[in-house]
């Protein structure tokens, strides 16, 4: 990979929940991980003495690796979650392993099937929607 | 052709959520006007994957899927003109 695939996402370090990107097939199929540590800062509220990655930020980073997959420079919304799952809880210490298949789109809209795993373990799944949100035009397709 | 019209009834019956059964709409009930079925993009997107995986017809232009979705009657004709079905 010539340039850092991470550069492909909108998002700004704050809201960042893709660390690395192992293997990219644009408009395919990516694997990324997301390391969980102590120091995240949600993970200060939820909960405390009791640290665990909320589910909907797994559905977060689980859409941002799915982002990977759209063309570059576009910036996308979620538009849909289907079919979540949320098998075993991720704590700090665990890496997780996110994999992303696009299945299919039309028009704006694009849909991915998304699988979340650590050490081989599945911890979270879901079909996820996203609408690429063009700057300066109509975000509806 | 009817046997077709009757897979893409059942198609919309079990991957949308209707606000209607299928038995209460015609085949030439428009499925997105807000008069008809009322349907989204995200229903366009759901039924254009699901007729791939039933009819192995592929949709990927808007345009194309603006005229195609139109009715049941014209999902069944584009699929019969794809030589599918």
């Amino acid at each position: 990979m010539d340039s850092d695939p991470l550069s492909r996402l909108p998002h700004g370090n704050a809201f960042r929940f893709v660390d690395r990107v192992l293997e990219l097939t644009p408009g395919t199929r990516v694997i990324a991980l997301k390391n969980v540590t102590v120091g995240d800062p949600h993970l200060q509220g939820h909960f405390p003495g009791n640290p665990i990655m909320p589910g909907v930020l797994l559905v977060e980073a689980m859409a941002q690796a799915a982002g990977l997959l759209l063309p570059e420079g576009s910036s996308a919304l979620l538009a849909q979650i289907k079919e979540a799952r949320f098998r075993r809880p991720v704590v700090p210490g665990d890496q997780m392993r996110i994999e992303a298949e696009r299945l299919g789109g039309l028009g704006a809209l694009h849909r991915f099937a998304v699988k979340a795993s650590v050490e081989g373990a599945p911890v979270a799944e879901a079909e996820l929607v996203l609408a690429v949100n063009d700057r300066g035009r109509e975000g509806t397709p | 052709m009817n046997d077709i019209v009757q897979r893409v009834r059942q198609l919309l019956a079990t991957r949308l959520k209707l606000a209607k059964t299928v038995d209460e709409i015609t085949d030439d009930t428009p499925l997105f006007a807000p008069t008809g079925l009322g349907l989204d993009s995200i229903d366009a997107l759901e039924l254009v994957l699901g007729l791939e995986k039933e009819f192995g017809v592929v949709i990927e232009d808007r345009a194309v899927a603006i005229r195609v979705l139109t009715s049941i009657k014209t999902i069944a004709e584009f699929i019969q003109s794809q030589g599918k079905g």
